[in-house]
């Protein structure tokens, strides 16, 4: 079992992906998910604020870093958690959501990472619709996203492409997937 | 004062469902209110907050707080429960308040959900020939990208063997399916040996939040299954 933060950064400590630091000229900040930072502590005994920020500055020049929340271990909840983004309480996830809003406006920054699905979907799709992020707030971006819009790589070679199209083949035959010509 | 007016209150520990679970968890309570004080949901539902809750419980009132909205309007964010100085486990009494709760009786669909991925194997109720094909497709996509190409690439199922095995967040597939792309794109250019599972790949356990610990159980039993059934190194869970 490994973590997403874990994994990123396995890659990029190893060498196995490289970063375009360049891509991003906003200022951004780093939101902990309850999961992965107190819960995950209190569980098990260890968390990824840390990390959780570390990959988000191999991404962006660090000095565009601004912080949400020095004590990240007591940073406040999206207001979606616990499965209330799917739940009928939409005021309440809005009245909650609004002290999360005030945390970004406050940092001023232009650019929301957020390494969970359902904080991203609280804080890029409702907080910005129903309470006040501010003028300086652009986007919200995954974690894994943000790593993703950064990578720097090189195409496989021809050996590689052959061996992947092979493989493709052969489990779209087992699978019996049929798509239509490529163009 | 009228003697009527004066009421013993007697708290039967023997029968509460929630206090129960782990003595701890609320007869220790001072009351000192740091919970509530540090708690966003304070306010949102009248009447209630997590003090007040950890004191009806205490008082045996525990069936008032099971039936309110309380429970579910606190999102289980365990920031009372991390600065009590009591040690209460108050995010764990809550999401015990809410497996009380009748299952017709819980809010939104993540009850639904959690029975549609027992049925069919994840949340939404996509079926597996949809799910193939869609990865299929966009594979393709992804590979000729006119912008960033990614010559050889193919979304592995049900590989044997591989380094990696990803669950999925349902409402990719269903709703947002060209943010699967962030993570392939990134194991393509690591190289990465990986798979998913062309059944039961649902990464989104909501018995988690639904309280139902036996739906819970049986989805991550499933996630286990299929990595020892393709002999994968490691699971992902990216949630």
């Amino acid at each position: 079992m490994v973590s997403i933060f874990d994994l990123l950064a396995e890659y990029i400590k190893e060498g196995r992906i490289k970063l375009n630091t360049h891509k991003f000229h906003e200022t951004y900040t780093v939101h902990d998910p309850c999961n992965y930072v107190r819960k995950s502590q209190i569980s098990f005994g260890d968390n990824y604020g840390e990390l959780s920020r570390w990959v988000a500055q191999q991404c962006i020049d660090p000095s565009l870093y601004r912080e949400m929340c020095e004590d990240y271990m007591n940073n406040l909840c999206c207001g979606a958690g616990g499965g209330a983004w799917a739940m009928p309480y939409d005021k309440e996830r809005w009245a909650y959501g609004s002290m999360k809003a005030d945390q970004i406006k406050n940092t001023g920054a232009e650019i929301v990472i957020a390494p969970c699905h359902n904080c991203r979907d609280q804080i890029m799709k409702d907080l910005p619709k129903h309470c006040d992020m501010g003028t300086n707030y652009k986007e919200t971006l995954y974690l894994w996203e943000l790593v993703s819009l950064c990578l720097d790589f090189e195409p496989w070679n021809e050996a590689e492409i052959e061996a992947g199209h092979a493989a493709r083949d052969a489990q779209f035959e087992r699978d019996g997937v049929e798509l239509d010509e490529e163009e | 004062m009228p003697e009527e007016a004066v009421k013993e209150i007697k708290v039967d520990r023997k029968h509460r469902k929630i206090g129960n679970i782990a003595p701890e968890l609320a007869d220790r309570c001072y009351t000192c209110g740091t919970c509530a004080g540090g708690c966003p949901a304070t306010g949102l539902v009248p009447g209630w907050d997590p003090r007040k809750a950890i004191r009806a419980i205490v008082l045996g009132m525990e069936q008032e707080v099971i039936d309110s909205k309380w429970p579910w309007v606190c999102t289980l964010c365990g920031r009372c429960q991390y600065q009590c100085p009591m040690g209460i486990q108050l995010m764990r009494t809550f999401r015990a308040c809410r497996t009380a709760r009748e299952r017709d009786k819980v809010p939104g669909p993540i009850h639904k959900g959690t029975m549609m991925n027992l049925q069919r194997g994840n949340n939404l109720g996509i079926p597996r020939d949809d799910f193939l094909f869609l990865l299929a497709e966009l594979g393709v996509e992804m590979e000729n990208d006119e912008e960033q190409p990614t010559p050889g690439f193919y979304v592995p199922v049900d590989k044997e063997g591989a380094n990696i095995i990803v669950t999925i967040n349902s409402k990719e597939p269903f709703g947002e399916p060209d943010d699967m792309k962030f993570w392939w794109k990134i194991f393509y250019a690591a190289k990465e040996d990986w798979t998913v599972s062309s059944t039961n790949w649902e990464g989104v356990n909501w018995g988690l939040f639904s309280g139902d610990d036996e739906s819970m159980k049986e989805q991550v039993g499933r996630v286990i299954e299929n990595a020892r059934r393709l002999k994968a190194k490691t699971i992902l869970y990216p949630e």
